[in-house]
């Protein structure tokens, strides 16, 4: 679905100014041909994806803890709308809680990634779910696979 | 008891009283015949007495006749023969009082007859005789006959007279000598009745004399055992009260009415008294009880307060249940006890438990928040010095071992940041038992573990395992904890042999003393060949915080077994360890067969 020659639109929302650097940084080490858009908060994320006159991202790496808008309540109201069906939603979230991994799982999250604490490690994980058969992954999704292991 | 043998005793008196009584009868009923024929013999005898004594007042009247009669024949003076004579008047009487004292006897009849005949000869004669003395020339010849006549006749009445005497004196003496038998019969029949009667009075006042002391102890028993029985009632708090069905009568022990905080004795009992302090709002409830209970018979239990007069509130719990008594009557028993202590003790427990559970929740999201929260900050740290050793490659060497040290001491801080919150999750509360297949339990911490376990190069094998009821993830922490225990104590030349097996619980093995069934557990084993510890240390392993190993080598938080140990708890089972420096440790896992 993905080809290297398009562009790859990436959104990433998250309170934490350092992780919105690191993600970019990332991204930038990693010389992928892609379009790499920051936001602070929930708020701002659908404020941006519900302007029509926006281009929609192929993935979505979303927080869960942000002020305003929380990143569950962004995954509910982006779930809910079948405009953002092709969006690929991959929660971004410093918790491995149980009860966080089986929410987000439920509400439709497509992955979830706990942050490495280590960059090169970070850069696998971008890496490897941008790069990820998305189709291949949603049709045999489970909760095993949905949790992202490092 | 003594009362079954006072009865008994009773009855054999009673057979031996009647006895007595019969043989008292009998002697006493000889005793009244001895006396009758006693009295029928003195009968005898007076009337033979008085018969004589008749006899002879005959006869000398008959002689004063005929000695008057001869004066007058000689002096002729008419005074003689003045005053009634040859009246027989006198006679007559005598006649009649023989005949009465000869009423009963026939032959004695006979003779009276006899005897009235002759004296009617006899006083023919007389009257002839005066007859002829009278006349005024007197026939001498005539004369001298009639008195021969006369005196013949008398010889002959006085003969016929002492024949009936002596007659009579013999009867008299025959009967005075059975008087004397009859009368030594009665005296000795008088005396038994009088020996034997006394006897039984004196049986009797010793039985009675016995009865009354057996019936005082036991009824000094019975009240000393109604004593306790109050003042048990007392101290236990507990009050006990009846009520006959069929009579429609309550009954209530004194410290019934102390429970309600009212004097015994001052109300009648009644259905009335019985609710009188019941709280308001339980009155109802507690009435319907006690009335639905009478009318199906079944055994009733209730909660209710009082509120007593001095306004306290006591907490009651009332029982009850049916039973019949001597008579037949149905009878309905309660219990009232007082339960204040104890019902404000619960409360206070339940409070005290609402608190402990706030508590426990609050130590758990502080735990959470705390190990969460702190993982935040510690992950830039981390992630920062990952950045600064990739990219400043100008630092000097004792730049770059310092910054090496800080990643270290990070990565053990988020260890323990892990290990900490995995202890918490064992603590929760809400345990929902599955059931788990240990084997794929195995299979997934292998793969979990894959990368460390390839690092050590460990073989691992596993031998065939039980499904069991459990906690699926805390049943995975187990394993992950003893696998890496394993791998991080093994030796630095020796490849870590670690195997997890089935094994059978020998006879011997025990638990707080108490044997271990083979059917009741099972033991599954993790065994490892690493630096192993002294037996000694086996119980300290499993305390949190507690680590055996100081070198640096060997980094741990102290926190890995004791996991286990919460785990294995949590599941109802238990375990140990068995060790030697040098020589490896074998971890015990029993873990019960069925949990409900």
């Amino acid at each position: 679905m993905l080809t290297n020659d398009k562009p790859l639109r990436i959104l990433l929302a998250d309170d934490d100014e350092d992780d919105r650097t690191f993600f970019s940084e990332a991204i930038a080490e990693l010389k992928m041909t892609n379009q790499l858009t920051l936001f602070n908060d929930g708020k701002d994320l659908m404020e941006y994806l519900n302007d029509p006159e926006s281009d929609l991202p192929h993935i979505l790496f979303l927080d869960l803890n942000m002020p305003y808008k929380n990143g569950l309540d962004c995954l509910k109201e982006i779930r809910a709308n079948p405009r953002f069906k092709n969006v690929s939603v991959a929660i971004y979230s410093t918790s491995s809680s149980e009860k966080d991994i089986e929410d987000t799982f439920i509400e439709g999250a497509n992955i979830y990634i706990k942050k490495p604490n280590n960059f090169s490690e970070l850069k696998r994980v971008i890496k490897e779910v941008v790069h990820m058969n998305w189709q291949f992954h949603t049709s045999g999704l489970n909760k095993e696979t949905f949790f992202f292991s490092i | 008891m003594q009362f079954s043998g006072l009865y008994k005793n009773s009855q054999v008196f009673k057979i031996a009283l009647g006895s007595a009584i019969v043989v008292v009868c009998y002697i006493a009923s000889v005793f009244y015949t001895k006396m009758q024929e006693l009295n029928t013999s003195v009968e005898v005898i007076s009337t033979a007495n008085e018969t004589q004594l008749e006899l002879e007042k005959l006869l000398s009247i008959i002689s004063i006749y005929e000695t008057n009669l001869r004066n007058y024949i000689i002096t002729k003076d008419e005074s003689y023969i003045q005053n009634r004579f040859l009246k027989r008047g006198i006679i007559e009487l005598n006649i009649k009082r023989l005949k009465t004292l000869a009423s009963h006897n026939a032959i004695r009849n006979k003779d009276i007859v006899t005897l009235s005949n002759l004296i009617d000869e006899r006083f023919g004669l007389f009257r002839q005789t005066l007859t002829i003395a009278q006349a005024k020339k007197v026939n001498a010849d005539e004369l001298n006959e009639k008195l021969l006549q006369s005196g013949a006749s008398t010889e002959k009445m006085r003969e016929f007279v002492y024949k009936i005497i002596n007659r009579e004196d013999v009867s008299v003496r025959y009967h005075n000598l059975n008087h004397q038998f009859e009368l030594q019969d009665s005296i000795i029949s008088a005396f038994l009745l009088v020996i034997l009667s006394l006897l039984i009075l004196l049986l009797s006042y010793n039985k009675m004399r016995v009865d009354i002391y057996e019936l005082k102890k036991a009824n000094d028993e019975l009240k000393f055992l109604n004593y306790s029985f109050s003042n048990a009632e007392k101290i236990a708090g507990f009050g006990y009260w009846k009520y006959n069905l069929s009579t429609d009568k309550y009954t209530f022990s004194d410290n019934f009415y102390r429970l309600m905080g009212m004097d015994p004795d001052k109300q009648k009992p009644s259905a009335k008294v019985l609710g009188k302090y019941v709280h308001p709002d339980d009155y109802e409830s507690i009435m319907k009880t006690h009335y639905d209970s009478l009318k199906t018979l079944e055994d009733s239990t209730a909660m209710c307060r009082y509120v007593l007069p001095n306004g306290e509130i006591r907490y009651i719990m009332a029982v009850g249940s049916f039973t019949k008594n001597s008579k037949g009557h149905t009878v309905k028993i309660g219990v009232n006890y007082d339960i204040t202590e104890q019902f404000q003790k619960t409360l206070a427990l339940e409070e005290n438990n609402k608190e402990l559970k706030l508590i426990n929740a609050e130590l758990e999201s502080f735990n959470n928040i705390a190990s969460h929260d702190l993982q935040e900050p510690l992950r830039k740290i981390q992630l920062f010095i990952s950045r600064i050793e990739e990219r400043e490659k100008s630092l000097s060497d004792q730049g770059k071992e310092y910054f090496s040290k800080i990643r270290l001491a990070a990565n053990r801080m988020q260890t323990l940041l892990i290990d900490l919150l995995n202890y918490s999750r064992t603590v929760k509360g809400d345990k929902v038992f599955e059931k788990i297949d240990l084997n794929s339990t195995i299979a997934q911490v292998i793969q979990d573990l894959a990368q460390n376990i390839e690092d050590k190069k460990a073989e691992i094998s596993v031998g065939k395992l039980p499904t069991i009821m459990g906690i699926p993830f805390q049943m995975e922490q187990l394993f992950v904890n003893l696998i890496s225990n394993a791998l991080k104590y093994s030796k630095e030349d020796t490849a870590p042999v670690i195997s997890i097996t089935l094994e059978k619980i020998g006879t011997k093995e025990r638990y707080n003393a108490e044997p271990i069934n083979n059917e009741v557990f099972h033991k599954i084993v993790v065994s490892d060949n690493g630096i192993g510890f002294h037996q000694e240390y086996a119980d300290k392993v499993f305390l949190l915080f507690k680590r055996l190993e100081t070198d640096s080598k060997y980094t741990g938080t102290g926190l890995g077994l004791a996991i286990c140990k919460r785990i294995v708890d949590n599941h109802g089972g238990f375990i140990r360890v068995k060790a030697k420096p040098d020589r490896g440790a074998q971890f015990s896992i029993f873990l019960p067969k069925n949990i409900a």
